[in-house]
């Protein structure tokens, strides 16, 4: 035991005090919020913003309406093209539009839904849907005027509505909309970090391999011995950075309340302090560290052993990974159809087996336990974790026995299951 | 040898018995049995792929044998508290490249079981003893390959072990930094420790080796002392300078001439005859002689004799090339 902890020590002290640790301690949160909205905001700027030419046979679209909704819609530009040109004569490549809408003639009580956008190459569907958008923005003008409704009866129609919102009778505190991102975040974070750190261990394993240090090591411990620790220390620097990232928030969020500043600032507290009520904060930490150190050393060991099972080179590291990390997608799409439906059998089975339960279970726990997530299932899913962890770990061991001291032709899972397997 | 007196038991550091380990492939270690006694330089000669590693990794507990026993100090091995009492180096040297050497070796000591205060200490010790001190700080990448074997040697000996078990110790050694450590192995085995030294480079072993095993595919072909091994298997070859030596023999001559050597004569004596028989014939003939020397086999011969069966021309000329 003395022994296990001096390799943790080594093995964390090492990590902890590499310069890359502290930087991707620092850019990690800066580069999953750069995901997050930097994606949104590169949609939203690089959205294409159409010129389009109308050519209308209906008679209802006049040019002071399309410039009136020009104005206050700029997702794209609508021209009325006046002359009347035969469609088949259209140039779209020596004309400054990207698209053409043909209007056939129109009966303003029934419209219609057949109203063809022409162009030379495809728009995304979001680009076509805002057209139409826009498109029946107008029509909506027209069919006010047709009814004789004034401005103070639109206000009324547009603003006066029904709206509906899920509570659950059982778990009042599981909140949909922010157990969704809550979730998300935490299916997203447990899986980067499985597959950040379990690489991680991999690549440990492997330099020890390389360097052949190891059968210097292995004459002091047993391989067991060398392998756990390794894991425990690497799950350590996880759990180090995951509580330093945890800091830096709570930093800053206090900062930001204590500035006092204005409107903005003032809103963002209260949403963070809603946020805070509306879930149940101590049941989700609690889970995240479960699942995060569980699902952890589930995968960590299966990675050590193929690191303990490779030589020199990367891309045997890559083809005897692959499945593993296929199975880690797979837990993130279950996680992704487990959000949409946090009851159904996808969502389920994805928490229960323990393969993609870190990560399934921790997005449909934010919905509530026992409301959305019975106990039982819960107990379940834990226990099975935990059964299954050990399992790994021990027939890790095997592999690792084995592989760490064996050089030359790269082995198959079909070898490697046959090492787990033999008796010493 | 009388393996099973226990008188003998208490001498032998090292005892092995009927030790074996196969593998999918081949019967790496096939019934092997030693045993080594205190203080001696112990030579485990065999080619490449003879079964040294896997016996070695079995008396350090890193495989279990599949049969057979080890006994250390006269009891039973026991890998998960005896290590301590092993050093182990092997062919393959490692070490974590990127941290530092001080650090490096209070750690390995420490896994080996030492307090960190003692491996501070035999450290420091050692640093000294081999001008090592200036290294603490940096890292195993800045390091030569001949510095990083040093480095190597005294993370082996530090914690000061019953048992040193070197394999190949002098591959990749300038003869200085070779010359060193053989004065560290010869002081280590003067104070007591026991030194097993696995190689397939013979011509080292004779030079340093007490007693010696030659093992081939798994098997244990030969042991004892280097004296009585050589002595076993001479061919009553000698070399003769002499002028006017007379290149035709008659059938009365108690030698034949089997050919030359250093400009010397190469000659076997006949089976039942004394070299005095040979100088006499030879003084009888009138031949001036200069020289007269037995012409003992190296373990090399001996090792080829062993298992090819070879011609015994052949053998001659291995043994001038390896003498040249």
């Amino acid at each position: 035991m003395r022994k296990v902890l001096l390799i943790i020590k080594r093995e964390y002290l090492t990590r902890v005090r590499k310069k890359t640790f502290i930087i991707t301690t620092l850019l990690f949160p800066l580069l999953y919020l750069g995901l997050i909205f930097g994606t949104g905001y590169l949609a939203e700027k690089t959205r294409a913003n159409l010129n389009v030419g109308i050519l209308d046979s209906s008679g209802y679209f006049t040019k002071s309406m399309l410039d009136k909704e020009n104005q206050l819609d700029k997702s794209s530009r609508l021209t009325l093209i006046e002359n009347k040109p035969d469609v088949k004569s259209l140039e779209l490549d020596s004309s400054d539009y990207d698209a053409f809408i043909v209007i056939p003639p129109l009966d303003w009580q029934k419209g219609n839904n057949n109203i063809e956008l022409l162009a030379k190459r495809s728009y995304g569907p979001e680009a076509s849907s805002l057209v139409e958008a826009k498109l029946n923005k107008i029509w909506d003008m027209v069919k006010n005027d047709s009814l004789k409704i004034d401005a103070a009866k639109q206000e009324i129609m547009q603003t006066s509505r029904l709206g509906v919102q899920f509570i659950n009778m059982s778990d009042p505190k599981a909140n949909a909309k922010f157990a969704n991102a809550i979730g998300l975040a935490c299916g997203f974070l447990i899986y980067f970090i499985i597959l950040i750190y379990g690489s991680q261990v991999m690549m440990g394993v492997m330099e020890e391999k390389t360097n052949r240090i190891a059968e210097v090591i292995v004459s002091s411990v047993k391989p067991f011995q060398m392998m756990l620790g390794k894991i425990i220390g690497i799950a350590l620097v996880a759990l180090t950075q995951f509580l330093l990232w945890i800091a830096f928030v709570f930093l800053i969020y206090n900062i930001t309340k204590a500035s006092g500043g204005g409107d903005s600032v003032n809103s963002l507290v209260g949403g963070v302090q809603q946020l805070i009520t509306s879930i149940n904060v101590p049941l989700i930490l609690f889970c995240f560290a479960f699942y995060f150190l569980g699902g952890f050393f589930f995968y960590a060991s299966i990675y050590g052993a193929i690191g303990s099972a490779i030589n020199e080179d990367v891309r045997e590291a890559q083809s005897l990974s692959f499945p593993v990390t296929m199975l880690i997608i797979i837990a993130i799409v279950m996680m992704s159809a487990a959000i949409s439906d946090p009851t159904g059998p996808i969502a389920f089975w994805g928490s229960i087996i323990p393969f993609t339960s870190p990560i399934v279970m921790m997005a449909r726990i934010p919905y509530g336990v026992p409301g959305t997530v019975p106990w039982w299932e819960l107990g379940l899913s834990m226990a099975l974790l935990i059964g299954g962890f050990i399992f790994t770990t021990w027939f890790a061991g095997k592999i690792y026995r084995t592989g760490i001291l064996m050089y030359g032709k790269k082995p198959t899972w079909k070898e490697l299951i046959k090492w787990a397997f033999r008796k010493s | 040898m009388p393996i099973f007196d226990p008188q003998f038991f208490s001498m032998a550091v090292l005892e092995v018995r009927n030790l074996k380990k196969y593998f999918a492939t081949q019967k790496a270690v096939d019934d092997i049995s030693l045993s080594i006694e205190k203080g001696t330089i112990y030579g485990l000669l065999g080619p490449n792929g003879a079964g040294k590693t896997t016996l070695i990794r079995m008396i350090t507990g890193i495989f279990f044998p599949d049969e057979g026993e080890i006994f250390l100090d006269g009891k039973k091995f026991d890998p998960l508290n005896d290590v301590i009492h092993i050093g182990y180096m092997p062919e393959e040297r490692g070490l974590y490249k990127k941290m530092k050497i001080g650090e490096q070796a209070l750690y390995l000591a420490q896994l080996k079981g030492l307090s960190r205060s003692e491996a501070m200490e035999k450290i420091k010790e050692w640093f000294v003893k081999l001008e090592m001190q200036s290294w603490w700080n940096k890292k195993v990448e800045d390091l030569s390959k001949g510095m990083s074997q040093k480095l190597q040697f005294v993370i082996t000996v530090l914690h000061n072990p019953k048992l040193i078990i070197l394999d190949e110790p002098f591959s990749g050694l300038d003869p200085v930094n070779s010359n060193l450590i053989k004065d560290e192995i010869y002081k280590l085995a003067q104070a007591g420790s026991t030194i097993i030294f696995s190689t397939h480079r013979m011509e080292q072993v004779e030079e340093i080796c007490n007693n010696i095993a030659l093992i081939n595919k798994g098997k244990k072909i030969l042991d004892g002392t280097v004296k009585d091994i050589k002595q076993e298997f001479k061919e009553n070859l000698f070399s003769i300078g002499a002028e006017h030596l007379p290149q035709s023999l008659n059938g009365e001559a108690p030698f034949e001439l089997v050919g030359t050597k250093n400009q010397q004569s190469v000659v076997r004596i006949k089976e039942g005859n004394k070299p005095n028989d040979v100088l006499k014939y030879l003084i009888g003939q009138g031949v001036v002689i200069h020289s007269f020397n037995e012409i003992l086999p190296s373990l090399n011969d001996i090792f080829i004799r062993l298992v090819e069966g070879t011609p015994a021309a052949r053998q001659f000329q291995n043994l001038s090339k390896s003498s040249n």
